[in-house]
């Protein structure tokens, strides 16, 4: 006779999905690619300065701060690297290679098994920045000394993961949506590019920057402090980008420096020999700026992973 | 008896294509029930809505008086369900794959530690279960099917196509497991398109074709209900007038044909009538060296149901 067995507990369930993603993901051609090539990044990060000083013969100053300004190495780009590698075929991928049949005729809900995938990429992106910090951290106290803040370290790894989190929700809902993994993988690569020039071009050009606050990815840029003349060069000092990308370094500038302002330009060209000059287009409150990137990076991640939640629960496998 | 499967006119149609219509289906709990039909008859549709792969657009489909439609993971604890040339990661192992899968149907670490070795040694991957899948073979990932749809113990195994892609040996290995299965108080669903395999391993059978169920029984009575009567050849050592007249006047007998020492008698009963003729041949003087009955075979009911749909079913014999 069948033996009655209990209903796996909602947790064990959970934990199964997550290590049929984690075997996967670990063993992924792409990530382990993406890891190496973000090391060799932060390897290239911390050794060039020292390269350079050493071709002009300057001594290498200590920098407390380096690694609170550096955190895991990555920018916008790296964090769109690691969620696409980590999600673009998580379900759509599964879909492709018929692997998914099994998978949702076991006893596990489909919500479940939805949690399950974005755990483990969760688990895979934090281990891979965990990775990155430490040796950033360990780098920049060899070179640089002594390092102020450390404790902030683990604002820049949960910052640097809500900002991979959004590309991971759009990825993943474009992949769940379309089955396809390089129409995923795609419509994240444009998008991506998309919205960096668009933020470029709106953030220098015209005074619809804010527009961009409201966009994954880079936002819009401003500097820090007050407005500056209205005949100043462009400088980049002191930047904040205000999009989803940027949640831990604005969080760590925020936490250092609450009372913090961000103005932002427009570039004009101006007759009479000035040439492009950069305008004044307004200011906000970094407290502002922080607010609202946790805000809308919130939003895009419960939006899109709504969406592709709902695509996985209401698709039919025919195929 | 209780009811494994019930579908009251569940229709299932893809776009304009009606892929299953209004299909009646009821199979007996502790039985092999044969799912049998031409390429496209809609078996897999069904199979797929019945383990909530698909949601019908009419009718009803349980299992185990439990509806099914919809994402109800409470249902699927008591299914097994083996896909149609089944698919898995390829980057886990074996026994990663079954290990994760036992979890899902709440195993224990000690459930999974017993049952894992002995499914991998039931379906012939023993020595193979710490192989990445993606290094098995077509048949030997059919062969992972069959283990992860016996995961558990679950009460009902459904199983579609589960020869396709064996070789001739691995055919009859999982003819033989499927018996075996059904030994330990499993219902299993069996889907295919080898009349062979049906005839073979199923007490039932259910005939579809374009989505509609054509004849559901067991296969005796499917066998008895093909109209026309049945031919047994006889072979005597000396073909004597009274054997004949003796054997027309057999009530069952509709008529004896001759051809040397050669008889052909044609009866129309689904009775064993061997003893009786045997009788009549030897009362007559005659001495009997073979006799073969040539019953209706499920071929035949396919035929004589299906028409020319059944050309595409196979009749491929091991």
């Amino acid at each position: 006779m069948t033996k009655k067995k209990a209903h796996a507990n909602w947790t064990m369930s959970l934990l199964a999905v997550v290590r049929y993603e984690l075997l996967w993901n670990i063993r992924k051609k792409k990530i382990i690619g993406v890891l190496i090539l973000a090391f060799a990044l932060a390897t290239l990060t911390l050794a060039l300065p020292i390269v350079l000083n050493n071709i002009n013969n300057l001594p290498t100053e200590p920098n407390p701060d380096y690694v609170i300004t550096t955190g895991t190495g990555l920018g916008g780009f790296g964090f769109f690297l690691f969620a696409l590698v980590s999600v673009m075929n998580s379900i759509s991928g599964e879909f492709e290679s018929g692997s998914i049949i099994p998978l949702l005729t076991k006893p596990v809900s489909r919500t479940t098994v939805y949690l399950g995938k974005i755990t483990a990429a969760f688990l895979t992106v934090l281990g891979a920045y965990i990775l990155l910090t430490i040796y950033i951290a360990a780098g920049g106290f060899v070179i640089y000394g002594p390092q102020n803040n450390l404790h902030l370290v683990i604002i820049t790894l949960l910052g640097s993961i809500l900002s991979t989190a959004v590309w991971m929700s759009i990825v993943l809902a474009a992949g769940s949506v379309s089955k396809s993994s390089m129409l995923a993988a795609l419509l994240g690569i444009g998008v991506w590019f998309g919205l960096n020039i668009a933020s470029g071009i709106l953030s220098a050009f015209s005074d619809q920057a804010w527009v961009m606050t409201y966009a994954p990815g880079s936002g819009a840029s401003g500097t820090l402090g007050s407005p500056r003349p209205i005949n100043q060069t462009i400088a980049m000092n002191g930047g904040v980008s205000t999009g989803t990308d940027s949640v831990a370094s604005n969080l760590i500038t925020y936490i250092l420096n609450s009372t913090a302002e961000v103005t932002f330009f427009r570039i004009e060209l101006r007759g009479g020999g000035l040439g492009f000059i950069r305008v004044p287009s307004y200011t906000e409150s970094l407290s502002l700026v922080v607010a609202r990137s946790l805000a809308v990076a919130i939003v895009y991640i419960l939006v899109f992973n709504f969406i592709a939640w709902y695509a996985l629960k209401r698709t039919q496998v025919a195929e | 008896m209780s009811m494994a499967i019930e579908t009251v006119n569940l229709t299932k149609r893809y776009g304009h294509l009606t892929a299953v219509d209004k299909l009646n289906l009821k199979v007996n709990a502790n039985t092999i029930h044969g799912f049998l039909g031409p390429n496209g008859a809609g078996k897999t549709t069904t199979i797929k809505v019945l383990v909530g792969l698909l949601r019908p657009d009419e009718g009803v489909a349980r299992v185990f008086g439990e509806e099914v439609s919809g994402d109800k993971p409470e249902v699927r604890l008591r299914i097994g369900y083996m896909p149609e040339l089944p698919k898995f990661p390829k980057h886990l192992k074996g026994t990663e794959l079954l290990d994760i899968y036992g979890r899902m149907y709440g195993l224990s670490e000690q459930q999974r530690r017993d049952e894992l070795p002995k499914l991998f040694e039931q379906v012939g991957l023993k020595g193979r279960e710490n192989d990445l899948i993606g290094k098995y073979s077509k048949g030997m990932q059919q062969r992972l099917g069959i283990a992860q749809a016996l995961l558990g113990e679950p009460e009902l195994v459904i199983l579609d196509e589960p020869s396709l892609g064996l070789d001739p040996v691995g055919m009859v290995e999982v003819r033989e497991l499927i018996k075996n299965v059904v030994n330990e108080g499993m219902t299993v669903f069996l889907s295919s398109h080898l009349l062979f395999e049906v005839q073979q391993v199923c007490s039932h059978v259910t005939i579809i074709n374009k989505g509609v169920a054509l004849v559901s029984d067991t296969i005796q009575n499917v066998e008895n209900k093909i109209k026309g009567p049945i031919t047994m050849q006889i072979e005597v050592t000396k073909l004597t007038e009274p054997i004949v007249e003796n054997l027309k006047k057999l009530a069952f007998v509709t008529d004896v044909k001759t051809e040397g020492n050669l008889l052909e008698v044609l009866f129309e009963t689904s009775e064993d009538i061997r003893p009786q003729v045997s009788e009549t041949i030897t009362n007559a003087g005659g001495t009997i060296v073979s006799m073969n009955v040539n019953k209706h075979s499920l071929e035949d009911v396919f035929v004589q149901l299906v028409g020319k749909a059944g050309e595409t079913l196979g009749s491929e014999k091991k």
